[in-house]
Parts: structure tokens; C-alpha cells; sequence
């Protein structure tokens, strides 16, 4: 038996499905359940958060998170469908630390937002950047002008006025 | 005594960054109470570049990711597509790859003794290590062209097969490195200096080290015997004679000597495919038109430039120099990827070193830093 059938006979109500992501067995979850299923992962042995992946599939928004097991050597990926109006879920940061940073690259790129995350900020893009690159609709044509104020702040236009300080 | 806080800012531009990294330093006195770690400035768009590029387009932005070890990059992107869309790779291509890509461990390592006793202020091993660097960058300069972005492998094998008298020009690089890898331990390991900035500095024990999500050798040094190699085998490495190297003490020096000891397997490994270089193709022909009349063969990829793997997502990962390198690639059955993810080691392996920092100096910071080895590329991508 594979961790995501184990995974759905212990919590058959909080895993909706079960499948494959090429090669590694994965399991669609219920986004209500998603604290409970991860403490039930981390008891099953998979204290390796490899990666926390954001889609955007036009329709919908699809989270994918993939563990490794050091103890059982084995990989596990969990899915949670969202909704693409208002794409929100439980951040998993008090379970894996690694999350911290992965939840936040997420929210920045896909605008995923994590509810319970200690410091849900922006990582790579300035704080102000406005849109969410890796959503499908993500405006590329107007250019953003980035600059470093006098506080240590990002700020961002896109006019580029605020590259005009000091005159 | 009571003191107050001072919040220091160290960076984005600063020698022992490796690049632009900033910290945020809440120090009391000389000691660091808090350290948080700014990332961004290098930010590319990497992944969204993946979305817009065919699947063979994409690998030469996969060099630019960490750039003082492109091989392993290409690889990893590529290994991802070719489970996506069930190609098969030649035996020769594959211990190809595995030559190319442990040679870079090696320079990977050359540069991470280089820079991190530059940031400790010895300025000797530098030299010596891009001295070295210098011979295997010229080996992959016969190979492909260039030094650092070699855009080589790709779907279905390589690029180009080995160049004549590659292979004996390999065996004088593996001759003169078995020669300086002892120097190199005489000139540093000993170094009473050295072993003070290094011994029970940073130390992350094997718990937070996997919950902080750090792989490779930094989390060898904290005792954790995990090298992808060895627990999820690719390629050709199930044929292969070498072991993980591991350390227990958890401290800077041990992530320091696990790399020292890489090199040595990595050589070991070099050896084994000098020897056992099986004769054959270098790229999968099977989907491609016959060369045409005329053309120089050596110089032809036969695999096709553009083809659509069937609908579906792969998580695939390799045990890049630095760690973890994974690529989550996802495909709507077009000739573009429809999500393509990176997950860099050097990104993940920074969520530790606040931990490993709190109570310590600005020094032990650097020194910590440099132990971790991460590639400012490869971190914003």
C-alpha cells in the first residue's frame, strides 16, 4: 500500500482522491482539512518538505506539495484545489519551517494566501509590486520601476516618478 | 548591563555575500540577536521565462539559475521533461552526463574553498582553486563551447559527443587533482586560525536541519546520511562505486570537510567512467530524421527541436552540488510547459541560517554563511 492509500484509510473524509504524479503517489485533499492532514503526514514519517508548488489553471488554482520520508525513504505529493477568486489555505509553518519561505515565494508569484503564517510577505518581487506574475492573466506589458527609499523601503510605480527623487 | 539594540544592515552589496544578499541584523553590542534574511535583488523571472519557452528553449536559462555549477541545472530540468514525455537516453549520453555533471561538483567545490577562506581572509586557496577550476573549465570548453553556460544536455542525451582525446586529457585533470586535494588539506585543515572560525560555529542539529528543509552537504555535516544519489537513484549512479560522505559534529567545519571528501568521491566516480566509457550513440535518433548528406554528424541533434509530451506533471529532483535541485514541470499537451517550478537548494538552505547564527558575532555570520554555499543565481532565479 502506497502512503497516499494509507493516507485516505486513515482520513478517508479529508482525502478526496487518490493518484499518481508520475512515479510518486499522490493524494487530492479537502483545502478545509489541510492542518489535519499535515499533521498526519509528519506522523506518517515525512519530515522533508521538498517543495510547495503554485498552479494556476485559469479555472481553478492548484496547490501541490511534495515530502520525502528520510526514515521510510519514500515520496509523497498532497494536492489542494482552490478557489481562483479567493485562493486561501492554512500555512503549514508551526509543521515544516521550510515552509516559511516556500509559502511566501507562493503567495508573492501565484498569490496564494496562507492563513496562520507568522510573516506572509512578499520574497523575491518588492513589497507594492502589483499583480502576481505566474497567474495566467498577469499583466506584462506595463513596465514596474522599482526603488529603495531613504527608510530602507521598496517603492514601486509605473510611471517611473519615483525614480525622479531628490530633483 | 542594560544595552540597546542596533538594527545593521549588511548588504545587498557586500564581499562576503557572494552576490546581492542582504541581512538584517538586530545586534546587541557585538553579538547578533536576530538575523533576517533578504532575497529578491537577482529575481529573473525564471520560472514565468519557462512558461512562455518551447521544452529545448528553456535549457539555457536553466544555466543561468546557479551558474558556478550549470551542468547539474541542465540535467535536472531535462531529467524532469524526459519522464514527462518517456524518452529514452542512450547508455553513452547517460555516463556523459554523469561525467560532466560530477566534474562540476567538483569546480562547484573549488570555488566554495575558494571564496569561503577569501571571506575568512586567507586569500592563498583562491588562487589555487580557480587555478584548478581553470584546467576543468577548458575541458568543458573543448566539449561544448563554453566555460560556465553550457546549454549541453537535453532531451533524448547531449548536445555533441566527446571531442577526440577528451577522455585522456580527463585522466591528467583526475592525476593533478589526486596531487593537490592533499595540499590543499596541508594548507588548511590544520590551520589553527582556520579551526577557530570554524569548530562549533553554526552548529544546526540533524532535527532542525531536515525541518528547516536544508540538503546536500551542508545537511551531511549535521550527521543525516541522505544523498539522492543513493536513496533515489538516477542514470547511471546505481553502477557506480562511491559513498555519500557524512560528518556528525553539525558545526561549519564539518560541512566544510563533507565537501572536501565530495571531491575525492567525485574523482573516484571520474575514474570509473574514464574506464568503462561505453561505446554508441550520444543522442536519442529514434525520433528524428536521418542527418542529412554533407553535414558534419559530430555537430547534428538529432532529436527534434520541438515535441509535446502528453498532458500530466512530474516532480523530478537530482543531488545537485548544492543540495536538492528540483523541477516541478507541468504539461497541457502543447509544445510549451504549462508550469515549470524550480526548486533551487541554495533558496531552501538559507531558511536555516538565522537558527545557526542567533547568539554568534558578525564573523561567525560570514563564516556560517560561507559553509552553506549558496549561489545568489540560484536563490532568486
Amino acid at each position: 500500500m502506497n502512503p497516499a492509500e494509507e493516507l485516505k484509510n486513515a482520513l478517508p473524509n479529508s482525502v478526496l482522491s487518490v493518484g499518481i504524479q508520475t512515479n510518486k503517489p499522490l493524494a487530492v485533499i479537502k483545502k478545509e482539512d489541510m492542518l489535519k492532514v499535515a499533521a498526519k503526514v509528519r506522523d506518517m514519517g515525512f519530515d522533508n518538505l521538498s517543495v510547495i508548488t503554485g498552479v494556476d489553471c485559469v479555472d481553478r488554482i492548484e496547490v501541490i506539495y511534495n515530502f520525502f520520508s528520510y526514515k521510510k525513504k519514500q515520496n509523497l505529493a498532497l494536492k489542494v484545489v482552490l478557489d481562483r477568486s479567493s485562493p486561501e489555505i492554512d500555512s503549514v509553518v508551526s509543521i515544516w519551517k521550510v515552509a516559511d519561505w516556500l509559502e511566501r515565494e507562493t503567495y508573492d508569484l501565484v498569490g496564494i494566501k496562507f492563513n496562520g503564517h507568522p510573516d506572509l510577505m512578499r520574497i523575491l518581487l518588492p513589497e507594492g509590486w502589483i499583480g502576481y506574475p505566474l497567474r495566467k492573466d498577469y499583466d506584462m506589458k506595463t513596465e514596474q520601476f522599482v526603488t529603495i527609499g531613504e527608510d530602507g523601503e521598496d517603492i514601486v510605480s509605473t510611471d517611473g516618478s519615483n525614480l525622479l527623487r531628490g530633483q | 548591563m542594560e544595552t540597546e539594540t542596533l538594527l545593521l544592515n549588511m548588504g545587498p552589496v557586500h564581499p562576503s555575500t557572494h552576490g546581492v544578499l542582504r541581512f538584517k541584523l538586530r545586534m546587541d553590542g557585538e553579538i547578533i540577536r536576530d538575523c533576517q534574511v533578504v532575497v529578491g535583488y537577482l529575481h529573473r523571472g525564471t520560472e514565468k521565462l519557462g512558461e512562455m519557452k518551447t521544452y529545448l528553449q528553456f535549457v539555457p536559462y536553466t544555466d543561468r539559475l546557479d551558474y558556478i555549477a550549470a551542468m547539474p541545472n541542465n540535467y535536472s530540468y531535462v531529467k524532469a521533461v524526459e519522464e514527462l514525455a518517456g524518452i529514452e537516453v542512450p547508455l553513452r549520453a547517460e555516463y556523459i552526463r554523469v561525467l560532466v555533471m560530477e566534474l562540476n561538483r567538483i569546480v562547484n567545490h573549488l570555488v566554495f574553498m575558494g571564496s569561503l577562506l577569501l571571506d575568512l581572509g586567507a586569500s592563498t586557496m583562491i588562487m589555487y582553486g580557480f587555478r584548478e577550476r581553470e584546467k576543468a573549465l577548458q575541458l568543458y570548453e573543448s566539449l561544448c563551447g563554453a566555460r560556465m553556460t553550457f546549454n549541453y544536455i537535453r532531451p533524448g542525451g547531449v548536445r555533441e559527443d566527446l571531442p577526440d582525446g577528451f577522455i585522456p586529457k580527463l585522466r591528467e585533470f583526475i592525476k593533478d587533482m589526486e596531487k593537490r586535494i592533499p595540499d590543499y588539506e596541508d594548507l588548511i585543515n590544520g590551520n589553527e586560525i582556520f579551526l577557530m572560525r570554524m569548530k562549533n560555529i553554526g552548529v544546526i542539529n540533524a532535527e532542525e536541519a531536515i525541518n528547516s528543509g536544508m540538503t546536500g552537504p551542508s545537511l551531511r555535516g549535521s550527521g543525516v546520511d541522505y544523498d539522492i544519489r543513493k536513496v533515489e537513484p538516477y542514470s547511471i549512479y546505481p553502477d557506480l562505486d562511491f559513498k555519500a560522505c557524512m560528518r556528525s559534529e553539525c558545526d561549519s567545519l564539518a560541512r566544510y570537510l563533507v565537501r572536501v571528501d565530495e571531491m575525492r568521491e567525485s574523482l573516484h566516480i571520474l575514474e570509473q567512467i574514464a574506464d568503462t566509457m561505453p561505446e554508441g550513440k550520444f543522442i536519442n535518433q529514434r525520433y528524428g530524421m536521418a542527418p542529412t548528406t554533407g553535414a558534419p554528424t559530430a555537430v547534428m541533434s538529432f532529436f527534434p527541436r520541438i515535441f509535446t509530451p502528453r498532458a500530466g506533471e512530474v516532480y523530478s529532483r537530482i543531488e545537485a552540488p548544492k543540495g536538492e535541485l528540483g523541477f516541478y514541470v507541468a504539461s497541457d499537451g502543447t509544445t510549451k510547459p504549462y508550469r515549470v517550478k524550480i526548486r533551487s537548494p541554495s533558496f531552501c538552505n538559507l531558511v536555516a541560517l538565522p537558527k545557526m547564527v542567533a547568539g554568534l558575532k558578525i564573523p561567525d555570520l560570514i563564516a556560517a554563511f560561507g559553509t552553506i554555499d549558496v549561489v545568489l543565481g540560484d536563490v532568486d532565479r
